[in-house]
């Protein structure tokens, strides 16, 4: 494979520079110039060539469906019918109006925030435990991540066998010490708790892997610095790892917490995607098929698109302020 | 070289692709034909409907790509309308007027059209006078009850003719220690169940005072949505639902009514079926639903349910009605019909349906009434009607009345 650009740019400068050779070797540098030049250009044809079919799905499966969300949110579209209306900025007065959306708006921030918080508090409890070596590690490091590896409406039907209030594990375990049954979805906080309890429980081992190879990354010499100047192990957490673990902490907030702002099946699965636990994820598949008001749900998409790219932006710029080169 | 061997592949490539195309386009005779077929049924109904098929594959040599994504039927179907490519043949869940009519062939011309039942013909005919699918069987639906839940209770049926009466027999079997409605919260849709079935009795059945022409002309009166949601809230304040009535699903629904743990299921007669799926010895019975008013008489429910229809583009449509006739025989309408547990939708077929065909016999004088969404709300109503039916449920402050409301606002908006 050829490795192409320093090299022979530095070569390209070097045949353009003021001391260059007499003129029969300037015609003839000139020829190979002209030679090189359609080199590169070709080559970088070539190099952007690859990037195309990148490009093209990325315009066909993400450009497209937003600017074709932004146009709905301005017509009354009912998500199946050939003919629809503009209405303006009927539908995004709407969403500031509708109880519905607030409700799905705050447990949406539950979902997200409560998640990666949780999430990146066990996980990192857990890598370093599980950095430490000991019998069943492994095995424990499996246990832990396992739950990836399930679909999110599976587990969410897994768990509702555990809540649910007739036959659910929780009651019979209830039910066994005399106490009565609890419906525990029933009320919305406490649904929406258990349900970001049940994603943080699924999702918990992916922010471990990232912690246990942040962990794994720190050169031993600053510990083995610290140990020499007396620091205590919570101030080596406090001092080394914490710092030296930003970018795993960045990776790990930012994948939970756009998964979490965006969480839909488990909702589904344990909830059933009542407008009390709602996400916004939720709210637009009840109204864009349910109430058949595809317009309204676009303006609600296009506010949660608005909305994830914020809290997102926002969290990497602290993130990112917050790294220390080695 | 490598330029040619890119191109002989490309080649290969687009050819394959052409051949595909050129395999699956209607050749006149069926043969190397596949069809798809989608449906909204599940469980056994699906089953039957499945085995059919498989013997118009086996006696055609078309084949037939069956699928029944049960739930997700609905959302998919808005998607295929959306981009204007449905399926060649599919079920109509109750809208193939209201819904599919711009999306199916007429069936006015085909050898069963004659034989479609009287009782089912009005519903499924448009203004323009087209019928555009074949009803496999139809809906008759009232209350489904436990005839021993009720017996304990010292409850007949019969003198169950207005929802005060209905609300005394109610209070009598929750003495006894059962509850007497199940609702699967859940699911959503049970909830706009009840609204379906209480909803005719204050809006459209009372012949002396009733607002049919309001509604099909655009107006909702939320006064009367009111008392509907009203009646809801007197039953949850007096305990008539189970306690997790927001968090269990329908099929706990079916279980509890099976074990005899409920009394009542504002459901069609699938309920039975399905109920007797998890109890076969179920004692379960069928009446007409309660009136508002003393002056007014109990009614039934009639309906489209398993309704098949070819999409009036498909570029199989002969082999599409090919499928279409092979079900309208006698053995495969009177096969999926008993699965569903209800009278078939063709002249001259009896579905085995077992006790429920009393019930149906014994009421067959009954006033029927179509389906109060799909008849007198615009699309798109039925969701509201589940969340209000929730809030209600949930006792949230105002429920009844932002409930009306709501159902006002939606019912204007959509009109």
């Amino acid at each position: 494979m050829e490795t192409y650009p320093e090299a022979k740019k530095g070569e390209a400068a070097q045949a353009a520079s003021p001391a260059s050779p007499p003129a029969g070797r300037a015609a003839r540098s000139g020829g190979k110039r002209r030679r090189r030049s359609r080199g590169l250009g070709a080559a970088r044809a070539s190099i952007n060539a690859f990037y195309l079919p990148a490009v093209a799905l990325f315009s066909v499966f993400v450009v497209y469906p937003l600017i074709r969300g932004v146009w709905l949110s301005f017509t009354n579209w009912n998500g199946y019918s050939q003919t629809y209306r503009m209405n303006g900025l009927a539908n995004y007065q709407r969403l500031i109006e509708d109880p519905n959306v607030h409700t799905a708006f705050i447990n949406t921030i539950v979902y997200g925030l409560g998640s990666t918080l949780l999430q990146n508090v066990l996980g990192l409890a857990f890598a370093l435990l599980l950095n430490n070596r000991f019998r069943g590690r492994t095995a424990a490091r499996t246990l832990i991540y396992l739950p990836v590896m399930i679909a999110p409406l599976i587990m969410g039907y897994v768990m509702y066998f555990f809540v649910r209030y007739n036959h659910g594990a929780f009651n019979d375990i209830l039910g066994a010490f005399g106490v009565a049954p609890i419906d525990w979805m029933a009320e919305g906080p406490r649904a929406v708790a258990i349900i970001t309890l049940v994603n943080t429980l699924q999702f918990v081992g992916v922010a471990m892997v990232i912690y246990l190879a942040g962990l794994q990354s720190i050169p031993a010499m600053y510990y083995e610095a610290a140990s020499l100047d007396g620091a205590s192990p919570w101030r080596q957490f406090r001092h080394v790892t914490l710092p030296m673990l930003v970018p795993a902490i960045t990776s790990a907030v930012m994948i939970n917490l756009i998964g979490g702002l965006k969480l839909f099946d488990v909702i589904m699965a344990l909830a059933g995607g009542g407008y009390s636990t709602a996400s916004l994820s939720t709210l637009i598949n009840r109204t864009y098929f349910g109430s058949e008001a595809a317009g309204y749900a676009s303006a609600i998409g296009i506010a949660m698109f608005l909305f994830i790219m914020a809290v997102s932006a926002a969290a990497q710029r602290y993130l990112s302020r917050k790294e220390v080169a080695i | 070289m490598k330029k040619l061997v890119l191109g002989g592949v490309a080649a290969a490539m687009v050819l394959s692709l052409t051949a595909c195309g050129a395999t699956n386009k209607d050749s006149g005779d069926g043969k190397d034909v596949t069809l798809t077929f989608s449906t909204n049924v599940v469980g056994e109904q699906a089953t039957a409907l499945e085995q059919a098929i498989k013997a118009f594959t086996t006696e055609t040599g078309i084949k037939v790509d069956f699928s029944a994504p049960g739930e997700s039927y609905e959302d998919l179907m808005k998607t295929k309308m959306a981009a204007n490519e449905l399926p060649d043949v599919f079920t109509t869940h109750g809208w193939s007027v209201a819904r599919y009519s711009d999306y199916l062939a007429p069936v006015n011309d085909q050898p069963f059209f004659s034989k479609i039942a009287d009782q089912i013909k009005p519903v499924i005919t448009a203004e323009n006078g087209d019928v555009y699918v074949l009803p496999i069987d139809q809906d008759i639906a009232g209350l489904v009850y436990n005839i021993d839940v009720l017996e304990s209770a010292g409850v007949d049926v019969d003198s169950l003719t207005t929802w005060a009466k209905f609300g005394e027999a109610l209070a009598a079997i929750k003495a006894t220690g059962v509850t007497p409605l199940h609702m699967g919260g859940k699911d959503s849709w049970p909830i706009g169940q009840y609204g379906d079935w209480v909803g005719p009795s204050y809006f459209i059945t009372d012949d002396a005072s009733n607002q049919r022409e309001a509604l099909k002309s655009g107006t909702f009166d939320e006064a009367t949505w009111q008392r509907v949601g009203g009646m809801m809230a007197d039953w949850v304040q007096a305990g008539f639902f189970n306690e997790d009535a927001l968090t269990a699903d329908y099929a706990s629904d079916a279980a509890a009514i099976a074990e005899g743990k409920s009394a009542f299921g504002f459901y069609g007669n699938s309920f039975i079926v399905d109920a007797r799926a998890t109890n076969p010895d179920a004692k379960l019975g069928m009446m007409p639903i309660p009136a508002a008013s003393a002056t007014d008489a109990p009614s039934l429910i009639a309906g489209e349910r398993i309704a098949v229809g070819v999409w009036k583009d498909s570029p199989r449509k002969d082999a599409a009605f090919k499928l279409l006739n092979f079900l309208a025989k006698d053995e495969n309408v009177q096969a999926i019909a008993s699965a569903s547990g209800n009278p078939a939708g063709l002249k001259g077929v009896t579905s085995d349906i077992g006790d429920i065909q009393t019930y149906i016999d014994k009421y067959s004088a009954v006033r029927t009434f179509p389906y109060f969404d799909r008849e007198y709300l615009p699309s798109g109503m039925w969701d509201v009607m589940c969340a209000t039916g929730s809030d209600i449920l949930a006792q949230k402050p105002d429920a009844v009345q932002q409930a009306a409301l709501t159902m006002q606002q939606n019912f204007k908006d959509k009109f």
